[in-house]
């Protein structure tokens, strides 16, 4: 299984031949490796790779996975090169943006409505979680086509709140 | 001694002093609001009572649910750790008579000292020297006077305020009303109080503060200094004891703790409280606010003095005289404390909260961990996202450093985003190691960007582990909502 990478901004694809626990591997066209992995615990990955022991830590963020070995942090991307890779939120092309929640939290206040223009540094919505409230502003002037937050929402991070133009 | 008392309080700190209740014989009382029914202070409590739904405002804040419920178990004391009502001179004085005992200074300390005003003036008149500044809360005429008397940069505080709420800095005239408005308003919510008032910003200062413990019989020491300069939004997020620059000058400690115990005398204070000081490059030190409780970063202090302050402060609240003199206080060694937050760094420190599905917790030598959190818990989005201190105590700074960064590396959390990755690479940051501190310590952090150059291989690994996990999500239940293109790409891939 083929699979693109972009890890911490730069681009790799890897070749996975085999499965876990016995992994063979290879990146490019480089030559093929071996690892030994174990998962000892939900998104943990305990590989030895020629007898050297790291522990992968991957949690999911909304637009990569976040890999933590021994304190160093990876972003990382998968994409299968065999799909073309579908448009992601918040680029649907030229002028049009999506304004996500940056954290879990609520919707606290609206400040705008559909067809509304702002300017860059208006106040679109504010969020808050554990007592701290951030305001989302507009980056460059804009009319505001969708709204999705309601106030009092619960949203998760990285969810659509307004959709500009 | 009190045969049971009531915690005020929520998270670690309701966890923390529990632990010494318990190690007194002492009988614990939580409360909890709808969203802390899980939480691991009412689980551990040897009972608890529900106040109220999620919003502080409905149920910790409550003074009436509080006292109710300490009436109704027989509580005869409360300790009210830090934040929601620990400052409220209204609530120790409803304690008060209720004939409940409240486990701090009097309302009338709270009251002098409380206001971050009103505690200037009582500085002023013990000879403490203080940061220019208004004495009250201010309009925005005043603010905008004092800016052009003064010159910018300037300070905008919530009069009632603690922990970095309601503070804006101001560069320039044009920014003052809205900022002015945003402080106000965040200080209303915060502490239902609106008044903001201003003062001169002092550029690159380190924060050091300093321990004092009172009793009722007039006997007053300080257990020495912390150093609080890591912070992040104004709020400290690394402290240590001894601060590296008291280190280097010894007799900073005995001249700030003099001063401290001399602003604290003049307001009849007892009990735990702590003297903030801004210190600036010139090692002036400036009388800043005086917190009447217990601290957040209290544990560095008593791993190098060896004391209990929880203890402490209850045997001083029954009655008791304080257990040593000046003389015989002593600091060995070094500690430092992290607060693990559920936060993300990268993202401007915004609040992280959510379910954890992983926790491991450091252990091992010198090592002291004062959490509320458990795996499986969910850190919920209504309070503060501290989520546990991890302290450690070493010989020296260096081998303190040594031991947290090893400390650190243990420590995972999985589910949700913490700061924990992040204060390695501080902890790891020459400017650290050489005890360059200062409160925009971070933000010039982030600035310089140090590179935080890791072993080679790790990236390979790290691709390698993200393959691995996004081809091992088969089933769409597993995929998170709202799931990503990668993920779904890698999952059809998978099925092919």
């Amino acid at each position: 299984m083929k699979l693109d990478l972009t890890i911490n901004g730069a681009d790799k694809r890897i070749d996975l031949l085999t499965h876990a626990p016995g992994v063979r591997f290879r990146f490019g066209d480089g030559e093929e490796s071996a690892a030994h992995v174990e998962t000892p615990e939900p998104g943990v990955y305990s590989i030895l790779i020629g007898g050297r022991s790291y522990d992968a830590r991957v949690e999911e963020a909304p637009n990569c996975l976040i890999v933590v070995i021994d304190g160093h942090r990876f972003e990382v991307e998968v994409r299968d090169p065999r799909r073309r890779a579908r448009r992601s939120a918040g680029r649907h092309g030229e002028g049009v943006q999506d304004i996500v929640a940056p954290m879990p939290g609520k919707v606290i206040r609206v400040l705008i409505a559909p067809g509304d223009v702002v300017s860059p540094g208006q106040g679109l919505v504010v969020v808050e979680a554990m007592k701290m409230q951030n305001e989302l502003k507009a980056q460059r002037e804009a009319r505001v086509a969708i709204v999705h937050a309601r106030e009092g929402a619960t949203v998760a991070a990285g969810e659509i709140l307004v959709t500009l133009e | 001694m009190f045969r049971k008392v009531l915690i005020a309080n929520r998270g670690e700190i309701a966890v923390r002093v529990m632990r010494t209740l318990r190690e007194m014989g002492i009988s614990t009382v939580a409360v909890y609001s709808d969203a802390d029914r899980t939480s691991l202070h009412v689980r551990m409590a040897d009972e608890a009572e529900h106040v109220g739904p999620s919003p502080s405002g409905e149920s910790y804040l409550r003074i009436d649910r509080i006292l109710d419920a300490a009436r109704k178990y027989g509580a005869e004391a409360i300790h009210p750790g830090y934040g929601f009502l620990s400052e409220n001179a209204e609530f120790a004085a409803a304690c008060e008579d209720s004939g409940i005992v409240f486990i701090g200074p009097s309302a009338a300390s709270i009251r002098s000292m409380g206001s971050k005003t009103a505690a200037r003036q009582v500085a002023i008149a013990a000879g403490t020297p203080v940061v220019p500044g208004t004495d009250h809360g201010v309009t925005a005429e005043e603010a905008r006077e004092f800016g052009r008397t003064h010159g910018y940069p300037v300070l905008l505080k919530a009069v009632a305020g603690g922990g970095g709420k309601g503070m804006r800095r101001v560069d320039r005239e044009a920014d003052l009303e809205s900022a002015l408005r945003d402080a106000s308003s965040e200080a209303e919510r915060s502490f239902r109080n609106a008044e903001v008032y201003v003062e001169k910003l002092i550029e690159r200062p380190r924060h050091i503060e300093i321990q004092l413990m009172g009793d009722r019989h007039g006997n007053m020491i300080h257990l020495g200094e912390r150093e609080c300069s890591i912070q992040r939004r104004h709020q400290k997020v690394l402290e240590e004891c001894p601060s590296p620059l008291v280190a280097r000058y010894p007799e900073m400690r005995r001249e700030m703790g003099e001063a401290a115990v001399r602003a604290a005398r003049a307001a009849g204070y007892y009990n735990a409280g702590t003297v903030e000081f801004l210190v600036d490059q010139d090692r002036h030190f400036y009388f800043l606010e005086m917190n009447t409780r217990l601290q957040v970063e209290h544990p560095v202090t008593e791993l190098v003095t060896g004391l209990d302050l929880v203890r402490m402060q209850v045997e001083i609240a029954a009655g008791g005289r304080l257990p040593l003199t000046q003389e015989e206080v002593s600091w060995r060694g070094s500690s430092i404390e992290c607060r693990i937050y559920a936060e993300d760094p990268y993202n401007n420190f915004l609040p992280y909260p959510g379910k954890l599905t992983r926790l491991t917790r450091p252990l091992g030598p010198g090592v002291r961990l004062d959490g509320c959190v458990y795996d499986g818990w969910t850190v919920p989005m209504e309070y503060d996202p501290l989520l546990a201190k991890l302290a450690v105590w070493a010989e020296n700074r260096e081998a303190a450093t040594a031991r947290m960064i090893r400390a650190l590396r243990e420590y995972d959390v999985g589910g949700i985003r913490t700061n924990i990755g992040f204060f390695r690479q501080i902890l790891e940051d020459p400017d650290f190691a050489a005890a360059r501190l200062h409160t925009g310590f971070i933000e010039e952090f982030f600035v310089r960007q140090p590179s935080h150059e890791s072993p080679p291989e790790f990236a390979a690994v790290a691709a390698l582990a993200a393959a691995l996990h996004a081809s091992s999500r088969t089933t769409p239940e597993a995929a998170p909502a709202g799931a990503s293109a990668w993920l779904t790409a890698g999952r059809e891939g998978l099925l092919r």
